[in-house]
């Protein structure tokens, strides 16, 4: 590979590399400023609001913590996503698979419904899910938000399998056909085994989507002791309006699991956003 | 399927319908089936714990004359347009920036672009409400900075700004999504396409506008139509940031609908405003999918 054109770094490079640097700055400074902040004392924080803290302080945290409440909120959020998170990635690797290998006359139908679902709101769903929910003695439980927040992510899951699958040979499948292995087998034995690392891409963007939902845990849970952390967050704000650092460091406590998936499993979390994009 | 699969043929349908079986009933028992009981409730009249009143189309006439519906849903437009704008072609032109100008600043500049895309809606909106603080936000202490004291205001608390505000927190929110996806779009466009722009004298404009949008215009149409979808789909930065006042001056459907179903308990009334949305938001899908297939096709 020799290059018609040699790039070299020129004013045009800085400029942009400058305009670049601001403007993200600017995006990400709330985050920033948010974690310098719980650093100061409140009093520190009053007198001036942006400055950087003249020294480490923890209070903020400890105070955030201690009652317990934020710790009984992540508890319930981490049921909620785990329990979702299972459930949509078994259904959406088992119905990607299907939409991957197997071509009936129907399938463009399935997949064409799936897409619909995809762009219908939630909120849509919303008060005829507090009918049903009551009526199954589900509403404000655990497994009344699990249901069907797994639902509304199981369409994009299973287009992000089915997108892995359709990268993998046919012959794969079709050695084992041979052999005289039933679908099941085959699936089990041969798909199962190397879908493991999309599966595991599929079960981490769903653990972030889950962990930030905030629109069913809301309607759905009433008892203050099973709500999910951004529900939870809301109520703590609200009565720790008077000590900023306090609910700053609530703030990032809620903010600090998906921040933490996507620092160690960036390239995972990114090719399953683009996968999932791709299918629209 | 060319070969001798006929044998298999059959016993593909049934496998394949065993496979599907679990995640349609899934999507069936929490998505459609609600969907199409929204539309049957939306012919009552329903505080949730009294029996039912059969209105007919009582809720959706009286939708027909709801200012407050038709400006919400105006508000979701406006929010789809500005994410076109200022998520969709920003993010295409930050993309150009770091793939074809900064390539060895890309994956750094990503990262913090997508660090938004993965907080919680609610820490944003939490946030940035310290940022238009009327007292010692961010904002207004800018403003004052460059001598502009004559514009501080309480961003969130004003009629006639509490909407901007709202948009523009959703702009510096989602913007990563749509850098990450034309990313790999504009990676995706070969060098030599560059190259013999370059031999031509081709600057960075040029070279962005005649080799780069036509070569993803797939990315940007498909782009645009998550965009759309998002911005209908709304909720959770409102809520959060102004809960659709003051006054209704921020309201988008979904606030609408909850403030309706679960503030004055008009059950009814809520599931005609979610049935009605979801068929406008179909319509206006098709509309701009049917148009933008048209612009491609020429």
């Amino acid at each position: 590979m020799t290059p018609t054109v040699v790039h070299r770094w020129n004013r045009t490079n800085s400029i942009v590399l400058a305009f670049l640097t601001l403007h993200v700055l600017m995006v990400i400074f709330p985050f920033v400023w948010m974690i310098y902040s719980t650093f100061k004392t409140n009093r520190e924080f009053m007198r001036s609001v942006w400055s950087f803290p003249t020294s480490l302080n923890f209070d903020a945290y400890i105070g955030a913590w201690s009652g317990g409440a934020l710790g009984g909120y992540a508890v319930n959020s981490l049921i909620v996503m785990a329990g979702a998170t299972l459930i949509t990635v078994l259904v959406s690797t088992l119905a990607g698979y299907a939409l991957a290998i197997y071509r009936p006359r129907w399938m463009p139908a399935v997949e064409l419904s799936l897409t619909a679902a995809m762009a219908i709101p939630a909120y849509v769903a919303l008060v005829p899910l507090v009918v049903m929910l009551r009526g199954a003695g589900l509403l404000d439980t655990h497994l009344g938000v699990i249901l069907p927040t797994a639902a509304f992510n199981v369409p994009v899951s299973i287009f992000i399998m089915q997108a892995f699958f359709n990268t993998l040979p046919r012959e794969l499948f079709d050695a084992g056909r041979v052999d005289g292995a039933s679908e099941w087998q085959i699936f089990r034995k041969v798909a199962l085994p190397i879908a493991r690392p999309a599966m595991f891409t599929v079960a981490i963007v769903n653990m972030i989507w889950v962990w930030n939902d905030f629109l069913f845990p809301v309607v759905f849970i009433n008892n203050p002791a099973r709500k999910t952390l951004p529900v939870g967050l809301t109520d703590f704000v609200g009565e720790h309006i008077t000590n900023y650092p306090v609910m700053l460091a609530a703030i990032l406590i809620a903010a600090i699991a998906p921040l933490i998936l996507f620092i160690y499993f960036e390239r995972q979390i990114t090719a399953a956003l683009i996968g999932g994009a791709v299918k629209e | 399927m060319m070969r001798a699969d006929i044998g298999f043929a059959k016993r593909h349908n049934r496998a394949a319908l065993i496979f599907l079986a679990p995640a349609l009933l899934f999507v069936f028992a929490f998505v459609a089936y609600p969907v199409v009981y929204a539309g049957w409730l939306s012919m009552f009249q329903w505080d949730g714990a009294s029996a039912p009143v059969f209105v007919g189309v009582g809720n959706v006439l009286r939708l027909a004359g709801d200012p407050i519906f038709w400006a919400s849903l105006g508000r979701n437009l406006l929010v789809a347009l500005s994410a076109i704008v200022f998520q969709v072609f920003l993010a295409l032109v930050i993309a150009y920036c770091l793939v074809r100008i900064v390539p060895a600043f890309s994956r750094i500049f990503l990262f913090f672009y997508l660090v938004p895309v993965m907080v919680s809606e609610i820490c944003i909106g939490l946030l940035w409400r310290f940022m238009y603080n009327p007292y010692f936000g961010l904002v207004n202490a800018a403003l004052k900075a460059v001598g502009l004291d004559s514009l501080k205001r309480g961003w969130l608390g004003e009629s006639d700004t509490a909407f901007l505000a709202v948009v523009v927190v959703m702009s510096f929110t989602y913007l990563g999504l749509y850098v990450l996806l034309f990313t790999a779009a504009v990676r995706s466009v070969p060098e030599s396409v560059y190259e013999a722009a370059e031999i031509d004298g081709a600057g960075h404009g040029r070279k962005f506008v005649s080799i780069t949008v036509p070569m993803v215009w797939d990315a940007v149409r498909a782009n645009s139509l998550l965009a759309i979808i998002g911005s209908l789909k709304t909720f959770s930065l409102v809520f959060v940031l102004t809960n659709g006042g003051p006054n209704h001056a921020s309201e988008v459907v979904s606030t609408y609908l909850y403030k309706m179903g679960f503030g004055s308990f008009e059950m009814g009334y809520a599931a005609t405003i979610g049935f009605a949305q979801m068929v406008l938001t179909a319509l206006a899908a098709w509309i701009v999918f049917r148009y933008m297939k048209r612009k491609g096709d020429a």
